[in-house]
């Protein structure tokens, strides 16, 4: 017995070393986050993905507050000025009906993010639960969903998002996130399902049931929250696919109809006076390509950081 | 009456290549206070046999195929799954061998015991977050109260399966299953949790099944012992009776492999190894399963007949065709020292 008080107070004498130094003045706060705060540390030290951190917040913030600087009309057509170059009054120029660009590609900028971030929402959503309930309950339910998958699996997406369109008839902003989502679900489902089969042969699932817990606990306090890290990198992941997709079907004129703007239509715009007035199509276009790529980054710097294996097997 | 009655359990594997019987008869009982130690090699069938009491067996592939596991009165083969929810943690608990992952990652240490209170009993927050402060402390972890707010990973291996005992006892369970609970944790560690698990079975008044296959750890600390091998027991009695007369060519091997036992009954010799392999469960020699490591296989009927477990004392139960008591005369007709 007194052995035994030795060996616990020596243990937590030598935890208690160890924290002391580095969280004594960080507070409980703080404390408590560690896991989190760790996988920050590391995203930090990961300069590519701290730049498009920062890249994104800069797009982000245009989109957001671009309308609110300035405060041209987005829709007042006025032939005047038609085809201007970037000037300090238009700072990206102006297009065939003389409207302001800039306040134009924030516009669509918000309406393409928007719609990205609420396809990529829904595709989370589906894909989770398809997903999670197929890995937990297992067994035949697992193999006819998972079949299921796999017969969608081969039709590709921007055709499906095309039909479903469609078939509604209407292109806005619920429209383009259904449209976007119905066939993009599946990479999500697939991966949540093996995470939540890998996630459920661990021994603290085992210990749960062994106390009493019911599936509802296992599954939302033991398991989903153990995916959490691969969540957040699945959204980032997903959400340049989606702003891609809705930028192409805008492109091509299936999607956002005019006078609104997204950034897909905006280019389109552009592309019919590319050879005389290029800076229509550019500006969007770098917009696209800035998006998709800090997201991109983010993602592979939040994979890196939240799983620190996968960084170790590639350093060495 | 004993607590805890299995009768003739079978837990078998349906795999692609064959149906495995990890567990194919075992009976044994636990009495009230008592601990039972369950020894055996690596895949004789110890960890089976425990989570089929425990119902926690993956099914499929596996199924308990025939057999009763009756606890304070109740079958609990034949619960429903609710039911045997309700049996879990609150009167049969259980600890397992690795403490570094039976913690969930992502919730602190005392969410999780909480957790397991509020399941079972009716406490408030409050009260809850209480008794876990009270369970830390008895489990001598230090400054309780603040570490319960850390996650697992700021704990030692070893304070991780004195939480998980915590956890285990919180509800006061009548049966606590300790599947090799000190396998993973260095010796002087091992030492302490031994010692914690003795100190709360006698002020807690639990039954406890010791899964282990460290026979210095089952002398010390089990009143009888059940020797497990290839899903079948072998040899069962008081502690005493097993370490001092064991009967069994397969107990007689397992003690002789031991260092630093020695007593009569063992043969004072160099650490001697267990010639052979265990045998493949899928298919299983016919008769007496041990035979072909068996030095004194072919004396007797024991490679066509298998062999029934009989009590060849008082309590003394063996699964052999020559148990030592009755082989000396017939070992020397034979030439066999």
């Amino acid at each position: 017995m007194s052995t035994t008080d030795r060996n616990a107070s020596f243990e937590s004498a030598l935890l208690e070393a160890a924290t002391a130094v580095k969280v004594h003045d960080a507070g409980a706060a703080l404390r408590r986050s560690s896991l989190w705060r760790d996988g920050l540390r590391r995203f930090t030290n990961n300069r590519a993905a701290v730049i498009a951190a920062v890249a994104f917040l800069v797009m982000v913030g245009f989109v957001v507050l671009g309308p609110i600087v300035d405060n041209s009309n987005p829709y007042y057509i006025n032939y005047a000025i038609a085809y201007q170059p970037p000037t300090w009054a238009h700072p990206f120029g102006t297009d065939e009906f003389g409207r302001d660009l800039f306040v134009r590609t924030a516009l669509g900028g918000r309406l393409s993010i928007e719609i990205g971030i609420g396809a990529t929402f829904a595709i989370m959503v589906i894909g989770i639960l398809y997903g999670s309930i197929s890995g937990f309950v297992g067994g035949w339910l697992d193999n006819v969903q998972m079949r299921f998958l796999d017969t969608l699996y081969g039709l590709p997406y921007l055709p499906f998002a095309i039909i479903a369109l469609a078939i509604f008839g209407t292109v806005n902003f619920w429209t383009m996130v259904v449209a976007l989502s119905i066939a993009s679900w599946f990479t999500t489902a697939r991966v949540m399902r093996g995470q939540i089969i890998s996630l459920k042969e661990n021994d603290y699932v085992r210990a749960a049931r062994a106390v009493g817990a019911r599936w509802y606990r296992v599954l939302f306090r033991h398991l989903l929250p153990n995916t959490l890290g691969m969540i957040i990198v699945f959204v980032f992941l997903e959400l340049p696919g989606v702003v891609l997709g809705e930028a192409f079907l805008s492109f091509i004129g299936l999607g956002i109809n005019p006078p609104q703007a997204s950034w897909g239509s905006l280019a389109e715009d552009g592309y019919t006076a590319y050879a005389t007035h290029p800076y229509i199509i550019i500006v969007p276009s770098i917009c696209i390509a800035w998006l998709i790529l800090s997201a991109f980054f983010i993602a592979d710097g939040l994979r890196d950081a939240l799983d620190p294996r996968t960084r170790e097997t590639r350093e060495g | 009456m004993a607590l805890l009655e299995v009768n003739d359990l079978r837990t078998h594997f349906f795999t692609r290549e064959g149906v495995v019987r990890a567990v194919d008869g075992v009976s044994f009982s636990v009495e009230i206070g008592k601990t039972l130690g369950i020894v055996g090699e690596s895949g004789s069938g110890k960890s089976v046999t425990a989570l089929s009491v425990m119902g926690l067996i993956p099914q499929p592939p596996a199924r308990i195929v025939s057999g009763s596991v009756v606890f304070d009165g109740r079958d609990l083969t034949k619960l429903s799954n609710r039911q045997l929810e309700d049996v879990r943690g609150r009167q049969i608990a259980m600890i397992f061998q690795d403490p570094m992952t039976s913690l969930n990652p992502t919730l602190t240490i005392g969410m999780q015991i909480v957790e397991t209170l509020r399941r079972h009993l009716r406490l408030s927050k409050q009260q809850a977050h209480k008794r876990a402060v009270e369970l830390l402390e008895e489990v001598h972890i230090p400054d309780a109260a603040r570490r319960l707010s850390d996650y697992p990973h700021r704990y030692s291996g070893g304070m991780r399966q004195r939480v998980m005992v915590a956890i285990a006892l919180s509800c006061n369970p009548r049966l606590l299953i300790a599947d090799e609970p000190t396998t993973a944790l260095d010796v002087t560690v091992q030492a302490g949790i031994l010692d914690l698990l003795y100190e709360l079975r006698e002020e807690h008044q639990m039954a406890m099944i010791l899964i282990t296959h460290d026979m210095g750890v089952v002398a010390e600390a089990a009143d009888d012992v059940a020797v497990m091998y290839a899903g079948q027991l072998v040899e069962r009695g008081t502690s005493d009776e097993i370490f001092t007369r064991p009967e069994h060519p397969y107990t007689e091997a397992l003690l002789g492999a031991l260092p630093h036992v020695e007593s009569a009954s063992v043969r004072e010799e160099r650490l001697t190894a267990i010639p052979g392999r265990p045998p493949d469960l899928i298919d299983p020699p016919e008769a007496c399963r041990f035979a072909p490591r068996c030095p004194y296989a072919g004396l007797g009927s024991c490679s066509t007949v298998p062999p029934e477990l009989r009590e060849i004392r008082d309590g003394h139960w063996v699964r052999s065709a020559h148990p030592a008591s009755e082989r000396a005369g017939a070992a020397q007709e034979a030439g066999v020292t």
